[in-house]
């Protein structure tokens, strides 16, 4: 059931990244070919690889493709991306195991509400984002935009060394 | 319990850094809303969180089990909290195969909740397992942290070796003073007729052969020999051993061991055991179902330890190994201290039996069988003929045991001619 839904959001990333150009779908299968292999053989490192070749695959596709900014695939891309993960690592971890009702359905559950979480959050930054786009020179905002990228990465990376 | 973050939120770190770093440098807003749900997962990080209650408790169908039985473990979870992932990693000892089910368990369980599972162990070989250790690891409601706990609550479980019955056995030559199922040459109570005497002040009424009296025409009573029972020793080579788990020379003695240990208690024998290896241990010839447990909780843990040493029997007491015992040497003799050891105590006059687990039939179950491998062990075979003729010309009786061939067979083929036995105590 798990590698069924990862299967499923491999697909749906692929799809995503073939929709900006056409050199998508070349281009996608720098995140489908390790796609398939981490689904396979339950190999979440090789998931992480993915996925990551799929974000440069879809790069390369917007690059390319230079179409307008389009919200609601990128957050679908977003999604579809911690599902391909998440449905990976829980596919690996029922392996060989007795698994009680319940697992899919609290992991689809949980996938549901950050959906929800996820699109309100993104309603809220689109909405703070235009004023300030107005407001800041168009000269510092691409320093602005690596600096609040370093920063984002940096407080994740806090909180994460705080929990371990 | 061991908290840390789970290698699922290290993967969404790195997939983070990797859309904002991308973002960044191809100046497209997408990949940062495609990195957006990762961020937004990440953030609950940020919330403190402690381990979720639980209770875990397992028990085991039977804590004493043959060769061949199957064990089933029962795990059970009850949850105090929410629990959004629980893992169970349940105890499976080296050598023993998951018959049904699962040793791993994932579920979820509410707040209150109880999951119960449960798995069959198969236990193809000997031995004394604890089966008390789970490890539990418990991840929060987004799999970003988890927590690790050893849960011990000790198990033992006893994995004892195979028993066939035997009806021939060796005898032994001597006797005890116990009463038994050997017929002594000493005469006194017992049920099996000897000579006739003339009647003599104290004879009972019912030893009287009323048949030779009347013949004879004065009373004449018939007498009886003893039965008596016998001390046996069992001396387990445990110097080497050849073969496939659980299959291996050294089981096959241990099954033979407990299968003669049974037969000869059976007999109201007493039997004791050596074991002569690496470390040598002995258990002290006794009678009684008691005894078979202490020579299975023995023989169980019979195991090859490596020595370049040879150990001297000198060292058993004399109420172990006493020299009115039968002896029988349980060996594959592929090390040659135990024949020496063996000659040893033939030459101090012990009542001795080697009885041969051949390894060569025992190594060919456990390889491929290649023309190059019959040939090593046909070669093999003639050699070993040669060792186990030495040992009969030194006068010792020796049974050749080739398994799968059963245990009795070899027994029944090589049956000793003993004379009736006397010196009874």
């Amino acid at each position: 059931m798990m590698r069924a839904i990862a299967a499923l959001a491999a697909a749906a990333l692929y799809g995503l990244v073939a929709l900006p150009s056409p050199v998508g779908v070349t281009v996608g299968l720098a995140g489908l070919l390790p796609a398939a292999v981490a689904i396979l053989a339950r190999w979440p490192l090789m998931a992480v690889v993915a996925a990551c070749g799929y974000l440069v695959a879809y790069t390369v596709a917007l690059s390319i493709g230079q179409a307008a900014l389009r919200v609601a695939p990128a957050l679908t891309f977003g999604l579809a991306l911690v599902v391909f993960l998440e449905a990976v690592d829980l596919s690996a971890r029922v392996h060989r195991a007795t698994v009680q009702g319940g697992v899919v359905r609290a992991a689809l559950g949980r996938w549901l509400a950050l959906g929800f979480g996820v699109l309100a959050v993104a309603i809220v930054t689109l909405t703070t984002a235009g004023p300030l786009a107005r407001i800041l020179p168009q000269a510092v905002s691409p320093l602005v935009a690596a600096a609040g990228g370093l920063a984002s990465v940096l407080i994740v990376a806090a909180l994460v060394r705080r929990a371990a | 319990m061991t908290g840390r973050v789970t290698p699922l939120a290290l993967s969404l770190v790195a997939i983070a850094g990797w859309a904002v770093s991308l973002a960044v440098l191809s100046d497209r807003a997408e990949l940062l809303l495609a990195g957006l749900p990762v961020l937004v997962l990440l953030a609950a990080l940020a919330r403190p969180a402690a381990p979720p209650p639980y209770a875990v408790a397992h028990e085991l169908s039977s804590d004493r089990i043959f060769e061949g039985d199957t064990v089933t473990l029962t795990i059970t979870v009850t949850a105090r909290s929410r629990i959004g992932l629980i893992e169970l990693l349940g105890p499976r000892p080296p050598g023993s195969l998951v018959r049904s089910g699962h040793h791993r368990v994932v579920m979820t369980l509410g707040r209150g909740d109880t999951g119960r599972a449960s798995y069959t162990l198969h236990f193809p070989g000997r031995g004394a397992h604890d089966l008390g250790t789970i490890a539990v690891r418990v991840r929060d409601r987004l799999g970003l942290r988890a927590w690790e706990h050893r849960h011990v609550d000790p198990r033992p479980l006893l994995v004892y070796p195979r028993i066939v019955p035997l009806r021939h056995v060796p005898r032994p030559a001597h006797v005890q003073a116990s009463v038994g199922d050997y017929v002594s040459r000493a005469l006194g109570e017992g049920i099996e007729p000897g000579e006739i005497r003339q009647f003599a002040p104290g004879d009972r009424i019912k030893q009287v052969n009323w048949r030779a009296s009347l013949r004879l025409g004065q009373l004449y009573v018939t007498q009886q020999h003893r039965e008596r029972n016998a001390d046996v020793v069992l001396m387990l080579d445990t110097l080497a051993e050849v073969g496939a788990p659980s299959e291996t020379t050294l089981d096959l003695g241990v099954r033979a061991a407990a299968s003669l240990a049974t037969a000869y208690l059976g007999r109201k024998d007493r039997v004791g055991l050596i074991t002569y290896g690496g470390v040598m241990s002995w258990v002290r010839p006794r009678s009684g179902a008691v005894q078979y447990e202490r020579l299975a909780d023995a023989l169980l843990r019979a195991d090859v330890v490596f020595t370049y040493v040879a150990k001297d029997l000198l060292r058993i007491p004399p109420r172990v190994l006493s020299s009115q015992a039968l002896v029988i040497a349980i060996t594959p003799l592929l090390d040659r201290r135990f024949a020496k050891a063996v000659l040893d105590l033939a030459a101090r006059g012990f009542d001795l039996v080697v009885l041969v687990v051949s390894p060569v039939d025992v190594t060919r179950a456990a390889v491929a069988p290649t023309a190059t491998g019959e040939l090593a062990a046909r070669l093999w075979r003639l050699e070993r003929g040669a060792d186990l003729g030495e040992l009969r010309r030194h006068g010792l009786p020796v049974i050749e045991w080739r398994p799968p061939a059963p245990l009795e067979a070899a027994l029944a083929e090589s049956r000793r001619r003993r004379f009736r036995l006397a010196n009874a105590g």
